[in-house]
């Protein structure tokens, strides 16, 4: 039987895990990088680019890439409007209608460029499996987890991405079901579990109970547009004004800002203060540089902080329970490593979250522990999840009438009756829509479909049932019939915001017909990823505080040149379209920076002796 | 979103033909789960009587249960008919669930069970029970003298304080419905195990009755509510 793994696919990054041997796992890539940035790029030929090296394509080739693109799945082009001047690229659709954004010289849908990070995924697993040796290395199959949040609409989405990339999506779960599943915490006999969920593009809190085996989510709530993106903006933002950039015409170097601040901004999470230093900008001799301290960087991102504090006390209410009766705290994603987080978590729910696991990766594992339980058909662990937002219709007035409401458990139903307003009417117009809010137009459309085939009656005759079916993925299908005569009624949905199984279909047929599948290409990308991968962790080195210090004591004269000319060289080679030449640099520095990771080992293990805590020497790349 | 398609219950076992007693959720011979065809109602579909004091945690425990042998996570493999099967019984059993697990719900369900009209519960926000004439009569008398004295400039406490002083006989009034609804509502189910039909009807009766003086003084007391919002939003 071909493989089941579980998917985080991210604003940020996106992770594939998978469980063996009763022991769940993210799969990293050749390099052994187990994040890959959510971002895809095309080049003049066509060529298409995922992750690394696709980020690195954001410096060199801006309009041609895309990054944070689930921002944009399920939704229409009147929703993203406001943030269309800080990306760089081209977003473009009829209003109340899909996004399609431009990548290179096609236009293309929000689900079809996310399949591209999926298929990744899908390569990077199966070659995984392939080296492990194993006779069935075919992934057919994923979990794969959303926020909470998610509308019917941007949940479709994702399942069509998922589609798209040639995966069966088993299930579609919340990010923060999947980080309990991630900690065990389905084994607790009873209790009650905050999930707080500051990813790089959305937060999520959520509310579950666990009981005897049995997760039940209570309350989500959250914020589809807050997280560490927001807190990298600031940053940005505080950079480009110092510089007097323009970020709808400067994008290269907004680019090559937010690289730096981002570097900063994880710096931080170690040191009490970091260096951000933007070299190469058009114009200035000098490389950009300044000095951030945290107690500067906290209280730059106290207002994103104070904005997850309201939907954490909405859940609470939600859910009937006072903070005190949280028993345990679990944080996810990557902005959760920010001490001032933990902090502001710990006080809110009055309890030490827990942080064993990396943050970056718990919703992944998660999903996997998901697959395997889908697989393997135990019984012991179920999942329950509801719906996060209400089902409605549109009524008379353009009032909505609420059929499912939210936080309902999924799978759920609901049913309503309608009739004709003239004799002899065979069709009805029906409007679906989510969300709380009295009027149809302050609510999300998620489709129109008009009922057809009504016998003939005189008008307020016919008894017409509609239900609509809520999935356990979270996902609406509509069904009906004519309750006098039994006919079942033709149903047309038209969604609003996502594609038609025939639109789904197409794009599957152009994706074969682009397939380019480039040997010498992915093996170029992985070069570079391996490269990258030393570059981060050599720059990480050099960047400590006590570098000079430890250089002094401990290395030869002249080494740490030697390492910065390899250093240097390396970076240089990044471009070459030959990957014997960055191979070869890459060995160099490998081996120009062997004896600085033995110093830098025994550093740290001497300091861990000398009482210090872990975390203030840590020289672990992250 | 995309059109089901699915058909119109039929009674027997799909998959092998038997047929099954109503609110049995797996088929008899076949083992196999039913299509949701035939059912009964919330409570038998839960095994339970028709008491309106339920005890939650066993109602709860039940819910799992259900849910352990429902839910469409277990049956991914399983073919097109038991997978929709499974999604209708889970949605039931959650549908169920949500309404038995409050007592008001779990009222006016079986209410609607028992042929008690849901029609006249609508009318409640519209109508006024005769129950409650004089007491809606003299609030919104006061209503209309407070909006009187906001028009007039008085001091927003002095409104507050006013408005807070007409929600006093409500909500001695509402907390006296709950104590009674509670009374009969035990009344009922003494009726229910004793077999004394005529007098079950009659419990019931009174508690329709009180279940929509209830719901009125419910949204009398969030009119209440809504007019103190509306005077903090001006004064602020």
């Amino acid at each position: 039987m071909s493989k089941v793994v579980g998917i985080d696919l991210g604003t940020t990054n996106s992770l594939v895990a998978f469980v063996s041997g009763g022991r769940p796992a993210v799969i990293a890539d050749e390099s052994g990088d187990a994040l890959l940035p959510s971002v895809v790029s095309v080049d003049g030929g066509g060529m298409v680019y995922v992750g690394r090296e696709a980020q690195r394509r954001l410096l060199t080739d801006a309009s041609r890439t895309v990054y944070s693109v689930k921002r944009f799945m399920g939704r229409g082009i009147e929703d993203v409007k406001d943030e269309e001047r800080w990306f760089p690229f081209k977003v473009s659709g009829e209003t109340g209608g899909v996004v399609r954004i431009r990548l290179g010289d096609r236009e293309l849908t929000p689900p079809e460029i996310s399949a591209f990070i999926l298929r990744e995924l899908k390569r990077r697993a199966e070659a995984f499996f392939m080296r492990e040796g194993d006779f069935d290395p075919e992934v057919a199959a994923a979990v794969i987890t959303v926020p909470a949040y998610f509308n019917d609409a941007q949940r479709t989405a994702t399942r069509d991405a998922g589609r798209l990339a040639g995966l069966e999506v088993l299930r579609i779960i919340n990010e923060p079901t999947a980080a309990c599943l991630a900690y065990g915490l389905d084994k607790r006999r009873e209790g009650v579990i905050a999930v707080y969920d500051l990813g790089g593009g959305t937060f999520d809190i959520s509310i579950l109970r666990v009981e005897e085996g049995v997760f039940q989510v209570l309350a989500t709530n959250g914020d589809t547009h807050l997280g560490g993106d927001d807190i990298d903006r600031l940053l940005v933002e505080m950079v480009a004004g110092d510089l007097g950039l323009d970020p709808a015409t400067q994008a290269d170097a907004v680019q090559a800002v937010r690289k730096a601040v981002i570097q900063a901004k994880w710096d931080l999470s170690e040191f009490d203060e970091a260096h951000i230093e933007v070299p190469g900008l058009a114009g200035r001799a000098e490389p950009y540089r300044r000095r951030l301290t945290r107690g500067e960087f906290e209280a730059l991102i106290a207002p994103v902080l104070e904005r997850t504090l309201g939907p954490c006390r909405r859940a609470l209410e939600d859910a009937g329970l006072h903070a005190s009766q949280v028993d345990e705290a679990v944080l996810v994603g990557g902005s959760t490593r920010i001490p001032m987080v933990r902090r502001e978590v710990e006080r809110l729910f009055g309890r030490k979250p827990h942080t064993d696991l990396n943050p970056d990766e718990v919703v992944a594992i998660g999903a996997a522990v998901q697959a395997d339980i889908l697989v393997s058909g135990r019984r012991e662990m179920l999942l329950l999840d509801v719906t996060p937002l209400s089902l409605g219709i549109e009524t008379m007035g353009g009032v909505v009438s609420k059929i499912i409401l939210r936080n309902s458990t999924i799978p759920a139903s609901g049913s309503e009756m309608f009739t004709t307003f003239v004799d002899n009417q065979t069709a009805v117009d029906i409007h679906i829509l989510q969300g709380e809010r009295e009027m149809a137009p302050d609510n999300r459309s998620l489709g129109r479909f008009k009922l057809r085939g009504i016998p003939p009656m005189p008008a307020g005759l016919p008894r017409i049932q509609v239900r609509f079916q809520i999935d356990a993925n979270g996902i609406l299908s509509v069904s009906a019939h004519e309750l006098r005569t039994g006919i079942v009624q033709t149903i047309e949905v038209k969604p609003s915001y996502g594609l038609t199984d025939a639109e789904v279909e197409r794009m599957l047929i152009e994706s074969f017909e682009h397939a380019q599948e480039d040997v010498d290409a992915r093996m170029l990308i992985e070069a570079r990823n391996e490269a990258e991968t030393i570059i981060a962790a050599t720059e990480k080195t050099l960047r400590r505080p006590d570098f000079v210090e430890i250089a002094a004591a401990q290395l030869t004269p002249g080494e740490a040149a030697l390492i910065q000319a390899a250093l240097a060289d390396l970076k240089q080679s990044m471009g070459s379209p030959d990957r014997n030449v960055i191979q070869v640099k890459t060995a160099a520095l490998n081996q120009a920076t062997q004896h600085l990771a033995e110093v830098m080992m025994n550093w740290t293990v001497q300091a861990a002796l000398a009482g210090r805590t872990a975390d203030d020497v840590a020289a672990k790349g992250r | 979103m995309r059109p089901d398609t699915s058909a119109i219950p039929i009674d027997p076992c799909k998959h092998c033909g038997a047929g099954a007693p109503v609110d049995v959720h797996f088929c008899p011979r076949c083992d196999r789960i039913l299509t949701l065809g035939r059912h009964g109602d919330y409570f038998t579909f839960f095994g339970l009587r028709r008491r309106l004091r339920l005890d939650v945690k066993d109602l709860e425990q039940r819910f799992r249960a259900l849910s352990r042998l429902f839910h469409p996570d277990y049956f991914h493999n399983a073919t097109s008919t038991e997978r929709l099967a499974s999604l209708e019984r889970a949605s039931y059993l959650n549908d169920a669930f949500r309404t038995l697990r409050d007592p008001m719900a779990r009222l006016e369900y079986l209410l609607k069970l028992e042929g008690f009209t849901p029609k006249e519960s609508h009318d409640a926000t519209t109508k006024v029970p005769q129950g409650l004439l004089e007491e809606v009569f003299e609030l919104n008398e006061e209503l209309e003298a407070i909006q009187d004295m906001r028009a007039e400039g008085a001091s927003a406490s002095e409104v507050a304080l006013r408005l807070h002083a007409a929600r006093q006989p409500i909500e001695a009034n509402l907390e006296r419905h709950e104590e009674q609804l509670d009374a009969l509502m035990a009344a009922h189910d003494a009726h229910l195990e004793a077999n004394e039909a005529d007098a079950r009807h009659e419990a019931l009766v009174k508690l329709r009755t009180l279940l929509l003086e209830r719901t009125y003084l419910t949204n009398l007391l969030a009119t209440v509510r809504r007019e103190a919002e509306a005077g903090e939003a001006t004064a602020s």
